[in-house]
């Protein structure tokens, strides 16, 4: 009687006796550490940067696990937890520390890129500088060469009109240059121009034509023979009759002044007939380069 | 007689250096343990530790300081344990140092380079 009521019984005792010992005892801090560790296995960086930490942990896990397997007390349970949590917690502060480093090393190599890449620059720029500076030099030179060219033309020019004029028998005075035309190339007493005074008149006139700045002041004198006033007049007269033949040739009037003098400012005595003939003369004053004429 | 005690003396000396031994090789490992967590501790504290992780120094040294505590009791197995706990909370407390400074020169670093790199963008203008 007493048997078959003993074995169930025996049975069901088995039965969750071997049910307790199959489900593994837990306690929050090794669920806790678990859970840590599975973080740490998910983070590439972990198993890149701290691999023996990593190890050391998964060693201090597999206890942890090991004695919850054999049921063991939750006190000795959670003393391998918490070698284990703190084991994983190392791991993932290596990672973070090796992580720091790799950033100063990459910061390291950006910094050197920089201050390359800017002394290179630099460089370029100075030979920018240098280039435009050598240009700036060939432009200062051709500039010199364009104002010496200037020069020489301007000296060319001064010598051809120093030629022309010497032709004209021009005598450089304290006015300027001044071209006598003599009594000679008058007709006597006469206030015209004789052809070879019209001759002498052209070249002023080609002279006057290619010095488009320069104007002239034209004075007519006289010897003291005869009165004042007609004198006077016929000194005039002479000076205008320069002053036709030009604008005749060709020169514009405003560029020419006339003045008489009579027997003023004679240049010998008016005592002989050759000397009296000198002092019968038309003098041209010749401008200076701006148009200036000294007045007597 | 004599000669019998003699052997029995000889027999009790060879017992108790056995015993002795086996006493100090129990005794000794709890003992490395606790010195090893009081380096650990101390290695700590050198790199930072009580700045940069206050949690976990304060542990350590709560824990080396009950490890003594059982040591001197002859609780080995415990003073073992708390040795243990102490020099794995201390080594996670000299790494945090150690990562607070590498992260603190990484930060100070990127601000040269940025400073460097106004610099930089000022001069090519």
């Amino acid at each position: 009687m007493k048997k078959p009521v003993f074995l169930p019984a025996m049975l069901v005792i088995a039965a969750l006796v071997s049910a307790c010992s199959t489900a593994p005892r837990t306690t929050s801090l090794l669920d806790q550490t678990r859970s840590d560790f599975v973080a740490a296995q998910n983070n590439p960086n972990v198993a890149r940067y701290a691999p023996m930490e990593m190890q050391q942990a998964t060693v201090a896990m597999d206890q942890a696990n090991a004695a919850s397997n054999h049921d063991d007390s939750a006190e000795k349970i959670d003393k391998l937890a918490y070698i284990a949590k703190d084991k994983i917690a190392l791991a993932r502060e290596v990672t973070k520390q090796k992580e720091a480093e790799a950033e100063i090393a990459r910061t390291n190599r950006e910094r050197d890129h920089m201050l390359l890449d800017q002394r290179t620059n630099e460089a370029d720029q100075a030979k920018i500088a240098a280039a435009q500076s050598q240009l700036t030099a060939q432009v200062a030179l051709g500039e010199a060469a364009a104002a010496q060219r200037r020069t020489e033309d301007a000296q060319a020019h001064a010598a051809q009109l120093q030629a022309e004029l010497a032709d004209l028998s021009a005598k450089q005075t304290d006015r300027g240059l001044v071209i006598t035309l003599g009594d000679v190339l008058f007709g006597t007493d006469q206030a015209h121009l004789n052809p070879e005074g019209m001759h002498t008149a052209q070249k002023l006139a080609d002279v006057l034509k290619q010095n488009p700045q320069r104007t002239v002041l034209v004075e007519g004198y006289t010897d003291s023979t005869g009165t004042v006033s007609h004198n006077q007049e016929l000194s005039e007269r002479r000076a205008d009759a320069v002053r036709t033949a030009l604008q005749e040739m060709g020169v514009s009037g405003d560029r020419v002044t006339i003045h008489g003098y009579g027997p003023q400012y004679p240049v010998a005595a008016n005592d002989t007939s050759q000397n009296r003939q000198l002092n019968r003369r038309v003098e041209i004053v010749l401008s200076d380069d701006n148009g200036k004429i000294s007045q007597r | 007689m004599t000669k019998n005690s003699m052997q029995c003396l000889k027999a009790l000396c060879c017992a108790a250096a056995i015993l002795t031994a086996g006493c100090s090789s129990m005794k000794t490992p709890a003992t490395a343990d606790v010195a090893v967590s009081n380096a650990a501790v101390d290695n700590a504290a050198g790199a930072g530790g009580a700045e940069y992780a206050p949690a976990e120094m304060s542990s350590a040294r709560e824990k080396v300081a009950l490890a003594n505590q059982a040591l001197a009791a002859k609780d080995y197995k415990r003073a073992e344990d708390l040795a243990n706990q102490a020099q794995a909370d201390a080594k996670l407390a000299q790494s945090k140092a150690d990562t607070a400074k590498a992260q603190a020169a990484a930060n100070a670093l990127e601000d040269d380079i940025h400073a460097l790199r106004v610099e930089i963008n000022r001069a090519n203008q």
